[in-house]
């Protein structure tokens, strides 16, 4: 079933303690000295990312299509905010408006072709237009400092990791909440039409393209604004930002998380940084077989929850109801 | 005469070289209840792809109350007032019975671009969803995803959802092909319903013989992409060539 209807009660009052927690975390976290101020950071990092996942699944979830290149978009953010802020000497917050722009632009001229096809070449066409901005980043060595990315990005001075976080959190929030509420809309409600039956949908008076394509800048301009914030996060810009493995990440938690459900992508990109960070804490040799770790953590969810974690919630809590 | 809604002059469709339709030109008249009628492979389904804008024709002209339509894509065409319900069931499987109709209605009124309004605080919509889902039927089943309706219930999901966009010409294909013999009859009954309450034009596919000359007005017969006849149920009863062509081989 979609779950995304506007939520219940229960899940009002469970979003809200999630957000009071998150809100009170970096305070307890700042209590503990340097580990406490790496936690924040990672969380942070889980933030963002968790961002970047939700603006992934307006396509991949409610518009049923794959996109592997994704991470094109949180790129050009990352770069966009970099640029201006290394070499024009723009403030943050100019550079976080410029960011969804500059990315949404880019989703714009990238989906006008890409939405032309569908399923399997829709997908490729993802993923050579992110290779091609890839490269395109890697080999402008004056302008994008190529392999080496773009270092030393400026910190305004009341950016304190806290601080930082907290940022991130009410960007994250507003986002959010603006993506729900699109996702919940008439608009949202025509793009599950386009995903669940195309020839109907056009049967019925709309133009699924124009649709795609406004969908795809929508989530495109979201993704720029996480690439933005991570590139401030981080304090520098680098080639991988764009690399197709960036929007794998984002594909793999909008899968453990469900991506039927609006929360999930967030959920289980968290979850899967999490992970990642806590086998590089017990042992480094751990993250040398990450990829091995996820290729187990991904067949499991395929056999046993194909609708995420979210859907397995949703599941166990119908059962013990009736 | 009443005033003609479709006029078609001289049709013709052809795949990798295989002519499906040669050549057919008839029209429709407004109010008309009529029926297409034909063997296996005679073009039927495709004659409606091409009207509704799925197919291209390959030359000839198709007229939607005196505007040319051939080459508009579907759906601009469903907005000028044509819509359809498939031979195969054709709906919106994960959405629920009422969002299937909902989304419909938003998309009749040019609601679709409304990214802040929440679907549920759209009463009106609600409210016209509701009154279609009564008027076929489905009301007690609204909140059923509609993918595990029975499949009668799915095909007549497919006509609402074609009637939620307020059809001037309404093509259902087969809209009783796998139903039991009470429920062909039960739909055949709130076709004929429908067509009297909304006062539209309706064409349809059918194979029973019964049903075609029980209520249709009009019956026109397509063979191998040519139109063989056309007339009233019983003008093409006692039509020798149909006969020969098509009901003869029944018989056999």
């Amino acid at each position: 079933m979609d779950n995304s209807q506007p939520g219940s009660t229960k899940n009002r009052i469970i979003g809200a303690i999630v957000v009071a927690a998150l809100v009170i975390l970096p305070f307890i976290l700042a209590q503990f000295g340097m580990t406490g101020e790496f936690w924040i950071w990672v969380t942070t990092e889980m933030i963002i990312m968790a961002l970047f996942a939700t603006s992934l699944n307006l396509i991949l979830g409610f518009g049923g299509m794959v996109s592997f290149g994704h991470a094109a978009f949180f790129g050009v953010g990352a770069y966009t905010v970099a640029l201006l802020m290394k070499k024009a000497g723009v403030s943050l917050l100019f550079a976080l408006i410029a960011a969804p722009c500059v990315a949404g632009i880019t989703a714009a001229i990238i989906g006008w072709f890409c939405v032309r096809l569908i399923g399997l070449y829709f997908a490729i066409l993802t993923l050579a237009f992110g290779q091609l901005l890839y490269m395109i980043a890697f080999q402008w060595y004056t302008f994008t400092g190529g392999d080496d990315g773009i270092h030393g990005i400026p910190k305004p001075e009341f950016l304190d990791p806290t601080n930082f976080y907290l940022l991130c959190l009410i960007i994250f929030l507003v986002c959010f909440l603006v993506m729900r509420m699109i996702v919940n809309s008439s608009f949202g409600l025509s793009i599950r039409l386009t995903r669940e039956n195309l020839d109907r949908a056009k049967f019925i008076g709309i133009n699924v393209r124009r649709y795609q394509l406004i969908n795809f800048i929508i989530a495109g301009a979201f993704a720029g604004i996480a690439g933005g914030l991570f590139t401030e996060l981080n304090r520098f810009a680098q080639t991988e930002f764009l690399h197709w493995s960036k929007s794998g990440d984002a594909i793999f938690g909008c899968l453990v998380g469900g991506m039927y459900s609006f929360v999930g992508p967030a959920i289980g990109s968290s979850i899967l940084i999490f992970l990642h960070i806590i086998l590089q804490q017990i042992h480094q040799s751990l993250v040398e077989i990450w990829a091995i770790i996820l290729g187990f953590i991904l067949l499991a969810v395929v056999l046993f929850a194909p609708e995420g974690l979210v859907g397995l919630y949703l599941k166990i809590t119908k059962k013990s109801e009736t | 005469m009443k005033p003609e809604v479709l006029k078609i002059e001289n049709l013709v469709k052809s795949f990798n070289g295989n002519t499906v339709i040669s050549n057919i030109s008839l029209s429709i008249a407004q109010g008309e209840l009529s029926a297409i009628i034909g063997p296996n492979g005679a073009g039927k389904t495709t004659f409606f792809n091409l009207i509704t804008g799925y197919h291209l024709p390959n030359s000839g002209k198709i007229y939607f109350e005196g505007k040319s339509i051939a080459g508009m894509q579907p759906f601009d065409i469903v907005r000028l007032g044509i819509a359809r319900a498939f031979q195969i069931t054709n709906i919106f499987p994960k959405l629920s019975v009422l969002e299937n109709i909902v989304a419909t209605v938003i998309t009749h009124k040019k609601g679709n671009f409304n990214l802040v309004t929440p679907t549920v605080k759209l009463k009106s919509v609600y409210e016209r969803a509701y009154q279609i889902l009564e008027d076929v039927g489905l009301a007690d089943r609204a909140q059923r995803q509609s993918g595990t309706l029975a499949h009668g219930n799915q095909k007549i999901l497919d006509i609402a959802v074609a009637l939620a966009m307020e059809p001037k010409l309404l093509l259902l294909d087969e809209p009783t092909a796998g139903m039991s013999p009470e429920e062909r009859w039960k739909t055949v009954e709130l076709i004929q319903k429908l067509w009297q309450q909304l006062n539209i034009t309706m064409v349809f596919i059918e194979h029973d013989m019964d049903i075609v000359f029980g209520i249709s007005q009009k019956v026109r017969v397509l063979c191998y992409g040519t139109m063989l006849a056309e007339g009233t149920p019983e003008e093409i009863s006692k039509n020798d060539k149909v006969i020969e062509a098509y009901l003869g081989e029944e018989v056999e």
